[in-house]
């Protein structure tokens, strides 16, 4: 999933201080799995915007909304027959989403409540961690489903480098070595001729040396 | 603010704070009329809503009590 961590509210009531009435807009996908931007999220981040503007001569009223995802237009649209008066639209969605968003409602201006941080599972309860850099050439196969692009901490194709020690990270000692990972699993599964599959370069090209990147299907267009 | 009286929601577990608040009832024992008791299922079912939609419908103080 998309896991996203909410900004400060400090930094939220600074963004909108100049209006009287906003909508908060939340998503009911992965934020929402990662108790950051999800209905429950919109509920107290509101509740909040309210009591902090309460302290002041300024009251604000603020509107609250979720949608099943933020980062499809269908469901974007939802929210239309809603903004009449929002002066601005605070957005916890993905990146994605707060894009599309403010899109859609050229007219409003519309604030990110929420710092997209990065693709990653549930570790444990409260704990997620990074595990997918969207390189665009996936390479799990041989690295025996472990991504050396989000994992190693310099992305290298050619591990355990230097500051690999005991199986740890040199930049933390609460971060494995992706590679030394990488060797255990796939000698635990005698398979350890797979490393050298691996070119000790990467073809970044299906990254983000291109620029933005787009994925267009014929099969599935109108 | 010497007279200032706080008005307090009181979110009570159903059984036990609930059930005391009951019997003190029973009992015909007095409590200020600025504490407002809520009755819960349990107090594991407080949320962090019900905490700020009581103050912002204009609680001082939340006590809770399970």
């Amino acid at each position: 999933m998309i896991v996203g961590e909410q900004k400060p509210i400090e930094e939220i009531l600074l963004m909108i201080e100049q209006y009287k009435k906003i909508m908060v807009v939340g998503c009911g996908t992965c934020v929402a799995i990662c108790y950051a931007g999800g209905e429950k999220e919109v509920g107290v981040l509101s509740s909040m915007i309210r009591l902090a503007r309460n302290q002041t001569d300024s009251k604000i009223e603020v509107v609250e909304r979720t949608v099943l995802r933020q980062c499809e237009e269908e469901y974007v649209k939802e929210i239309e027959n809603d903004l009449d008066g929002i002066e601005a639209v605070v957005s916890i969605a993905c990146g994605a989403g707060i894009q599309l968003t403010a899109e859609i409602y050229e007219d409003i201006p519309t604030y990110p409540g929420l710092n997209t941080t990065f693709i990653g599972y549930v570790k444990e309860q409260g704990v997620w961690a990074e595990n997918c850099g969207s390189c665009g050439n996936c390479v799990l196969g041989f690295t025996a489903g472990i991504c050396p692009v989000a994992r190693c901490s310099k992305s290298i194709f050619n591990g355990p480098c230097g500051g690999s020690q005991d199986g740890v990270c040199e930049i933390g000692k609460d971060v494995p070595c992706a590679w030394q990972l990488i060797y255990d699993r796939l000698k635990k599964q005698g398979r350890l001729e797979n490393i050298e599959k691996l070119s000790p370069y990467k073809d970044w090209t299906t990254n983000r040396d291109g620029g933005p990147r787009k994925i267009e299907r014929e099969d599935m267009k109108k | 603010m010497e007279n200032f009286q706080p008005e307090i929601l009181a979110l009570c577990c159903n059984y036990c704070a609930f059930a005391a608040a009951d019997l003190a009832g029973s009992m015909r024992l007095t409590y200020p009329p600025n504490v407002k008791v809520v009755r819960l299922n349990c107090s594991g079912k407080l949320d962090i809503l019900y905490v700020l939609r009581a103050f912002e419908k204009g609680a001082d103080g939340v006590f809770v009590a399970g």
